[in-house]
C-alpha cells in the first residue's frame, strides 16, 4: 500500500474518539432519515394495500334495524356492486376473574365465510364463530388479557351477565379504519344476538360500488341516492360514511405526520452536516504540520485533497455500516408499530431501495459537503503557514506579538469586564477564560450553537405542541362537559329518568339531549353532506363552545342552528345570518345559522339546536334516548364510579340502558392516542438534542485539544485539577445557556409551525396555540446537564494532561 | 527600582533557613520505542535561598529536564526534590502540586506563555486566584502594582498580543511574582529578548535576589552567568562539578565532565603543604573552597608568600606544562583549610591535549604566572642577597 494510504488508514484508526464522533455524527442523521424514509415507504404503500386487501365498504349507513328484504333492496340497487348487512352496537366486557369493564363494539356477521366487505384477518383460531361463540379483535387484548378457548363475560341489556368462549383472534383493518378513537371491535354470528339479548336484525349497510371505487364524490353520490332509496322504504338513516377503496381513512394523517417527522429527519441531517464540518475542520487543523511535511516532500495540492476526501468518505462509508441496516430494522420496527395501532398489516420485511438510496446519498453527500471547504482550505495551505502551525490564528507567543492589533470584538470584552470593575464587579479570571474561550473560535461556536438551538427549540416546541393539543382537545371538552353519559335503547320521559337517577349519591344534575341526522343540501338539491344535530337544552351548561362568530343557541329558536366550522369546507362563505338546505326526515327546510363554533373537523359537520326545538321535530316532547348526568365530582375515578351505580341501578329498574359511560372516557383515550403522536415528535426532538450535544463535545474537544499549551500554562501557575474542569466546564455550561436563550426564541415561530401541521393533520383545522413554561425549564436543565456532560470528558481529558506533555506541544 | 511589596508566609522560618532547593540522587529516564533514555544521571544540587543562579548546558543536556524536576512539572524516576523543606513528589498528587507551585513558586517562560484571552492585568491577578491569595477586591491592586514595577502600568488592559516581547516577558515576572514566592524558575528568559530588554531583565532579577528571593535561571548566555552568584553546568545527565566550571570555564563540557569524573577531593588543613619546592608535580589541581598560599622559600625567619589563591582558582599548570619540579612551595592558607580538587598528570595532559582553546588559555595563564614568579623571584633573590 501506498504510504499516503496508509495514513489515510492509520489517520482513521489513530484518534478512535475523533473518528467515533465524525461516524456516529453521520451515523445518526443517516438513521434518522433511513427510518422516516423507511417508514413512509412502507406505510404508504402497505397501509393502502392492506386496507384494500379486506375489501372496505365504500358506504357504511349507519340506520334503524332492518331485515333481509331491505338488504336485498340495496343488493339490487343499481351503482351497488355488494352489500352486506350487520347488527353493531355496544356492550361491556370483562374477563370473568376481573372487575374492570371494558366498552366493546360487537359486530354480528351474517355469514363469515361468504362475507365479501370489511373481510376479517385471521390472527389465532376459527374466523368464523358458531353460535354462541365470540371473535375479538386483536386491539381488544390491550384491555382484555384472554386467550382463545378463554370465556369473556359481556353484560346484558338485563344486566345479567352471560360468557361467551372466544373462538379467534382477528384483525379488521377496516371497519373502524377512520376513527382512532373508536372501541375495540368483537365479532358474533347473527344467530348470537338473542343470546346477547338484542334482535335478529341489521342496523348497519356496508356496501360497495361497481364503479368509481376511489371516487368519493361518486360515492356520495351513490350514498346520498341509496339513503333516498331506504329512507322511502320508512327506515331511518342515522349517519353515512364514505370511503374509498385503495385509500386508507388514515393515509393523509399519517402521511402528514410521517411528513412531520421527515421534515425533523432533514433537519438531524442537516445538523449532523454542521457537526461534521466542525470536526473537519478541526480535525484539519491538526493535521497541519502532516500537510506542510507532506508538501514539503511533494506532494500537490490535489493528492493532499484527495487524501483527505477519501478520509471523509471512509468516515461515510463507516457510519453506513452501522446506520443502514439499523436505520432499515429502525423502519420496519415503526412500520409495524403504526400499523398495530391503525390494524393493517405490513407485506413483510424488506429493504427500502429508495430509503437505502438515501441513506447512501446522505451518508456520503453529506459528509463531502460539510467536509468539502475545510479540505478545500487544509489541501491549499501553504507549507510556511503549515510548518509553523498558525493556521488556528492564536497568539503565538514570540512570533509576530506585538505586530497585531486586538480585534474589535476583544476590545469589547476587555472594555466589559473593565467597566464592570470600575463599578467594582469583578469577574474571576478562571470565570473570564471560560466566558472568552467560549467566543475565541466563532465559527464553531456558530455551528454549535445552531445545532443545539435547534434541538432546544423542537424540544420546547414538542412541549408546547403537547399542551397546545391537550388543551384544544380539554376546549373539545367543553362541548362534553356532562360527567356521565346515559344511552337508553329505547326514550324515556325525561322527569322519570332524572328521578331515578337522583336515587344514586353525587348526581346533582340530569339533562335530556336530543340528536337528529340530516343532510345539507347545494342550492341545486344534491346533498353537499351529512349533518348530526345535537339539540341540548338551550341553556345547558353543559355545553361551553368556543364560537368563531354569531351566537350560541336560545330557548326560543326555531329551525336555527349553531354550526361547527367543519362546514366552511363545503360553504366557505356561510356567515351567521345565512341559510341553510337541510333535509329532516325526507322534509327539505331552511334553517338559519345563528353561529359558527370550533370543533374537531374530522368528526364531519355538527351543529347544536335547542332540545326544546328538536323534540318537536323527532316527536319525543319531554323525552329523550340520551341523558347527560352532572356528579359532585369531577376526577375520572368518580365518574367511573357513578357510571357503574347509575348503569346498575336503571338495570334493576327495568329501564333498557345501553351504556352508561364516564364523560372523561373519550379525552382520555383522545390524549393517549395523541400521546403516541407526541411521543414520536419527542422522539425527534431528543435525537436533535443528542446530535447537539455531541456538537458540542466535539467542539469541547477540541477546543482543550487546541488549548492544550493554555491549560498546561494554567497548571504551572498554580491551576489544581477542578480548577482546569471548571474552567473547561464553564465554556460548555456558557454555550449551553447562550443556545438556550437561541432555542427560546426560535422556538414560537416553530412551535406555531408544529402546532399547525398536526392540527390540519390530526383535527382538519388549525387550533389555538398554547404555551407551556415546562418545556422552556426541562429544556434548561437538560441543556445544563447536557453541557456538563458534554464538558466532562474534555474537562478530565485537560485535567490529566500533565505540563510536560503540554510543553511538549511547543 | 522595586518596591517591596507586602511579603506574605508561605514557608516556616525553620524551612526558610534550609536549603531553597535540595536534590538528591536525582535520576529521569524517559522511554520511548527506541529504549530508555536516562536524561538525569542521579543529581546531587543544593541551592540556598537568596541564591541567583545560572542553569547553564547544551541543547538535549538535561537542563530544561532539571528545571522541571525543580518547578514540580516532571516527576523524577528516583532520588528526592526537597523545595522550601516540601518533598513535593512524595504524598503529593499532581494536582496538589500545581496548586502548591502556585502558592510557592514563579515560572518565567522562553515564550512568556500569557494567557492570550486575558488581559495583561488579569494574567497577573490569575495566580492568586488560583492560589486563592489575597482578598478577592486586593488581587487587581496588587497586580496593579506589580505591573507598575514592570513599567506596564498603562498597558494592564491590554491583550497580550498586543505589546512587544519584552513588555510580554515583563508581564510575565509580575505574574511569577503574583503570589510572592520565594522561588522564581526561569527557563530561558531572555531566549526571546533583545539585549536591551535582557538587560532590563537581569536588572529585575539581581533586585529580586537583593530583597531575598532566590532565582534559578536556564541560559545559554555567557553574559548573564557571569552576573549569577553560582553557575550549575549540566551536560548528558550530570552536574559538571562547579569548581571546574569556575575554574577552567572554556574547558568543552564534555571535558569538564571527564574532569569531574576523573578528579579526587582532597581537603587540607589550615597551613599544610599541598606542593613542596622542587617536588615533582603529578597533579592539576583546582581550589573547590578555601585559600592556598603560594611561597618562596626564605630564610630561617620568613618564606615570602608571592600569591594567595582562592576558589576557582588552579595550579601545578606550570610544572605539568612545562615539565620539572615544582618552582615553589604550596600549602593550605593558614587562617582556614582548604578543599581541593586534584587531577593525575596524565588525565589533564591528554584532555588538555583535546582541547586546544583551553590549551591556549593554560599557555597564556602560565606565561603570565611564569613572569610574575620570575619579577618576584629576582625581587626576592636581591634582597637576599642585600643581607
Amino acid at each position: 500500500m501506498r504510504p499516503r494510504w496508509r495514513k489515510v488508514l492509520l489517520d482513521l484508526f489513530e484518534h478512535k474518539g475523533r473518528t467515533v464522533l465524525v461516524v456516529l455524527s453521520i451515523a445518526i442523521g443517516v438513521f434518522s432519515i433511513g427510518v422516516i424514509a423507511g417508514t413512509y415507504v412502507i406505510i404508504s404503500s402497505d397501509m393502502s394495500a392492506s386496507y384494500a386487501a379486506n375489501h372496505p365498504a365504500n358506504i357504511e349507513i349507519r340506520m334503524s334495524n332492518f331485515d333481509e328484504n331491505l338488504l336485498a333492496t340495496v343488493r339490487n340497487f343499481s351503482e351497488i356492486d355488494a352489500a352486506e348487512g350487520r347488527r353493531v352496537f355496544s356492550v361491556r366486557a370483562r374477563t370473568p376473574q376481573g372487575s374492570k369493564w371494558t366498552s366493546l363494539d360487537v359486530v354480528a356477521v351474517e355469514d363469515f365465510e361468504a362475507n365479501q366487505l370489511n373481510i376479517l384477518n385471521p390472527i389465532e383460531g376459527n374466523t368464523a364463530p358458531e353460535k354462541g361463540e365470540i371473535l375479538l379483535e386483536q386491539k381488544a387484548l390491550d384491555d382484555l388479557d384472554l386467550e382463545v378457548g378463554d370465556e369473556l363475560e359481556i353484560e346484558l341489556p338485563d344486566g345479567s351477565l352471560k360468557r361467551f368462549p372466544v373462538a379467534g383472534i382477528v384483525q379488521d383493518p377496516t371497519t373502524s379504519a377512520d376513527d382512532f378513537l373508536a372501541s375495540p371491535l368483537a365479532f358474533v354470528t347473527m344467530s348470537t344476538l338473542p343470546n346477547l339479548g338484542q334482535p335478529e336484525q341489521f342496523n348497519r349497510i356496508y356496501a360497495s360500488v361497481v364503479s368509481g371505487q376511489d371516487d368519493i364524490a361518486h360515492i356520495r353520490l351513490t350514498g346520498d341516492a341509496l339513503k333516498d332509496k331506504i329512507e322511502k322504504s320508512g327506515f331511518t338513516v342515522v349517519r353515512m360514511r364514505f370511503a374509498k377503496t385503495h385509500e386508507h381513512p388514515m393515509a393523509a394523517t399519517v402521511n402528514a405526520i410521517l411528513g412531520i417527522l421527515m421534515a425533523l429527519g432533514v433537519l438531524i441531517v442537516f445538523l449532523s452536516s454542521s457537526l461534521i464540518a466542525n470536526t473537519l475542520s478541526a480535525l484539519l487543523n491538526q493535521h497541519l504540520r502532516h500537510i506542510g511535511v507532506m508538501k514539503l516532500v511533494g506532494a500537490r495540492n490535489r493528492q493532499v485533497f484527495i487524501m483527505y476526501l477519501a478520509l471523509i468518505l471512509s468516515f461515510g462509508v463507516l457510519a453506513l455500516l452501522i446506520a443502514v441496516p439499523l436505520g432499515g430494522q429502525g423502519a420496519y420496527a415503526l412500520s409495524l408499530f403504526i400499523a398495530s395501532k391503525m390494524s393493517f398489516n405490513l407485506m413483510g420485511y424488506r429493504i427500502v431501495p429508495l430509503a437505502f438510496a438515501i441513506q447512501i446519498a446522505v451518508g456520503i453527500l453529506v459528509p463531502l459537503g460539510a467536509g468539502f471547504i475545510p479540505v478545500i482550505n487544509g489541501s491549499r495551505v501553504t507549507v510556511l503557514r503549515a510548518i509553523s502551525g498558525d493556521l488556528a490564528r492564536e497568539t503565538k507567543p514570540g512570533s509576530g506579538s506585538g505586530e497585531k492589533r486586538e480585534s474589535g470584538f476583544e476590545r469589547f470584552q476587555t472594555r466589559v469586564t473593565a467597566a464592570l470593575a470600575r463599578r467594582g464587579v469583578h469577574i474571576p479570571r478562571p470565570l473570564l477564560i471560560s466566558l472568552r474561550n467560549t467566543f475565541r473560535q466563532r465559527g464553531r461556536l456558530l455551528l454549535t450553537l445552531f445545532t443545539l438551538m435547534m434541538g432546544g427549540a423542537i424540544f420546547i416546541a414538542v412541549f408546547n405542541v403537547r399542551v397546545t393539543l391537550n388543551d384544544y382537545i380539554g376546549s373539545i371538552g367543553q362541548y362534553f362537559l356532562a360527567d356521565v353519559t346515559l344511552d337508553f335503547d329505547q326514550p324515556y320521559r325525561i322527569k322519570e329518568v332524572t328521578q331515578f337517577a337522583e336515587q344514586i349519591d353525587g348526581v346533582e344534575q340530569v339533562e335530556g339531549w336530543s340528536f337528529v341526522g340530516a343532510d345539507i343540501l347545494y342550492p341545486d338539491g344534491t346533498v353537499a353532506t351529512n349533518l348530526n344535530i345535537l339539540a341540548p337544552p338551550a341553556a345547558s351548561e353543559l355545553v361551553s363552545p368556543i364560537l368563531v362568530s354569531g351566537r350560541w343557541m336560545l330557548p326560543g329558536d326555531v329551525r336555527k342552528l349553531v354550526v361547527s366550522e367543519a362546514i366552511l369546507a363545503d360553504f366557505p362563505d356561510l356567515q351567521p345570518g345565512d341559510y341553510l338546505d337541510l333535509k329532516i326526515y325526507g322534509r327539505e327546510e331552511a334553517w338559519e345559522v345563528v353561529g359558527i363554533f370550533k370543533f374537531i373537523g374530522r368528526e364531519g359537520v355538527l351543529a347544536y339546536a335547542p332540545f326544546e326545538y328538536i323534540s318537536e321535530v323527532t316527536n319525543l316532547p319531554g323525552r329523550s334516548y340520551s341523558f347527560r348526568v352532572v356528579t359532585a365530582q369531577h376526577d375520572r375515578a368518580y365518574q367511573d364510579l357513578v357510571s357503574e351505580q347509575l348503569d346498575q341501578y336503571f338495570r334493576q329498574q327495568g329501564f333498557k340502558i345501553r351504556e352508561a359511560s364516564p364523560g372523561l372516557a373519550m379525552l382520555d383515550l383522545a390524549v393517549e392516542s395523541l400521546g403516541i403522536l407526541v411521543t414520536f415528535l419527542l422522539i425527534m426532538a431528543l435525537l436533535t438534542a443528542s446530535v447537539g450535544s455531541m456538537g458540542l463535545t466535539g467542539t469541547m474537544g477540541m477546543n482543550v485539544l487546541e488549548r492544550t499549551r493554555e491549560i498546561g500554562i494554567m497548571r504551572a501557575i498554580g491551576a489544581d485539577n477542578p480548577a482546569i474542569m471548571r474552567t473547561v466546564i464553564a465554556e460548555g455550561v456558557v454555550i449551553g445557556s447562550i443556545s438556550w436563550v437561541l432555542a427560546v426564541i426560535l422556538s414560537f415561530p416553530i412551535t406555531y409551525l408544529l402546532t399547525m401541521i398536526v392540527s390540519l393533520a390530526v383535527f382538519e383545522s388549525p387550533i389555538a396555540q398554547v404555551f407551556t413554561a415546562a418545556g422552556y425549564f426541562i429544556w434548561l436543565g437538560l441543556v445544563l446537564v447536557l453541557s456538563v456532560l458534554a464538558s466532562i470528558l474534555p474537562a478530565r481529558n485537560a485535567a490529566r494532561l500533565t505540563i510536560r506533555e503540554v510543553l511538549a506541544y511547543e | 527600582m522595586i518596591q517591596p511589596l507586602p511579603a506574605i508566609p508561605n514557608a516556616s522560618e525553620s524551612q526558610i533557613r534550609q536549603a531553597m532547593i535540595d536534590l538528591r540522587g536525582v535520576v529521569k529516564i524517559f522511554k520511548n520505542a527506541a529504549g530508555e533514555f536516562k536524561v538525569l544521571k542521579g543529581i546531587d544540587l543544593t541551592i540556598q535561598p537568596g541564591e541567583f543562579i545560572a542553569v547553564v548546558g547544551k541543547s538535549g543536556s538535561g537542563k530544561s529536564t532539571l528545571l522541571n524536576m525543580i518547578t514540580g512539572i516532571d516527576y523524577p524516576s528516583a532520588g528526592q526534590v526537597v523545595i522550601g523543606g516540601t518533598d513535593i513528589y512524595h504524598n503529593m498528587s499532581e494536582s496538589q502540586r500545581s496548586l502548591w507551585r502556585g502558592r510557592n513558586l514563579g515560572i518565567v517562560f522562553q515564550f512568556f506563555q500569557l494567557l492570550p484571552m486575558l488581559t495583561l492585568l488579569e494574567n497577573v491577578m490569575l495566580p492568586m486566584d488560583y492560589a486563592g491569595m489575597y482578598d478577592f477586591d486586593e488581587r487587581p491592586k496588587r497586580a496593579m502594582e506589580l505591573l507598575r514595577m514592570v513599567g506596564l502600568e498603562n498597558m494592564a488592559n491590554k491583550l497580550p498580543l498586543a505589546i512587544s516581547t519584552g513588555q510580554q516577558q515583563g508581564v510575565a515576572i509580575a505574574r511569577a511574582l503574583a503570589t510572592d514566592p520565594p522561588l522564581i524558575v526561569a527557563d530561558e528568559p531572555t531566549g526571546n529578548l533583545d539585549s536591551r530588554s535582557a538587560n532590563a531583565m537581569i536588572d529585575l532579577f539581581e533586585q529580586l535576589v537583593g530583597q531575598g528571593k532566590t532565582i534559578v535561571m536556564v541560559t545559554h548566555d555567557p553574559s548573564l552567568t557571569a552576573r549569577t552568584s553560582r553557575t550549575v553546568v549540566i551536560f548528558d545527565g550530570e552536574l559538571i562539578d562547579e569548581t571546574i566550571v569556575r575554574a577552567l570555564p572554556l574547558l568543552r563540557h564534555r571535558h569538564m565532565i571527564e574532569f569531574s569524573r576523573l578528579a579526587e577531593r582532597r581537603a587540607y588543613q589550615p597551613g599544610q603543604t599541598i606542593i613542596s619546592r622542587d617536588q615533582q608535580v603529578e597533579y592539576f589541581y583546582m581550589i573547590a573552597s578555601g585559600e592556598v598560599d603560594v611561597v618562596l622559600r626564605g630564610g630561617r625567619r620568613s618564606d615570602v608568600n608571592i600569591a594567595r589563591i582562592g576558589p576557582g582558582n588552579f595550579f601545578g599548570e606550570i610544572e605539568l606544562l612545562r615539565g620539572g619540579k615544582s618552582i615553589a612551595n604550596v600549602r593550605a592558607a593558614s587562617d582556614g583549610p582548604a578543599e581541593l580538587l586534584v587531577l593525575p598528570r596524565e588525565d589533564f595532559l591528554r584532555v588538555i591535549q583535546e582541547s586546544p582553546i583551553t590549551a591556549e588559555a593554560l599557555g597564556n595563564i602560565v606565561q603570565q604566572r611564569l613572569e610574575e614568579h620570575r619579577a618576584v623571584d629576582h625581587r626576592k633573590v636581591r634582597r637576599l642577597m642585600k643581607r
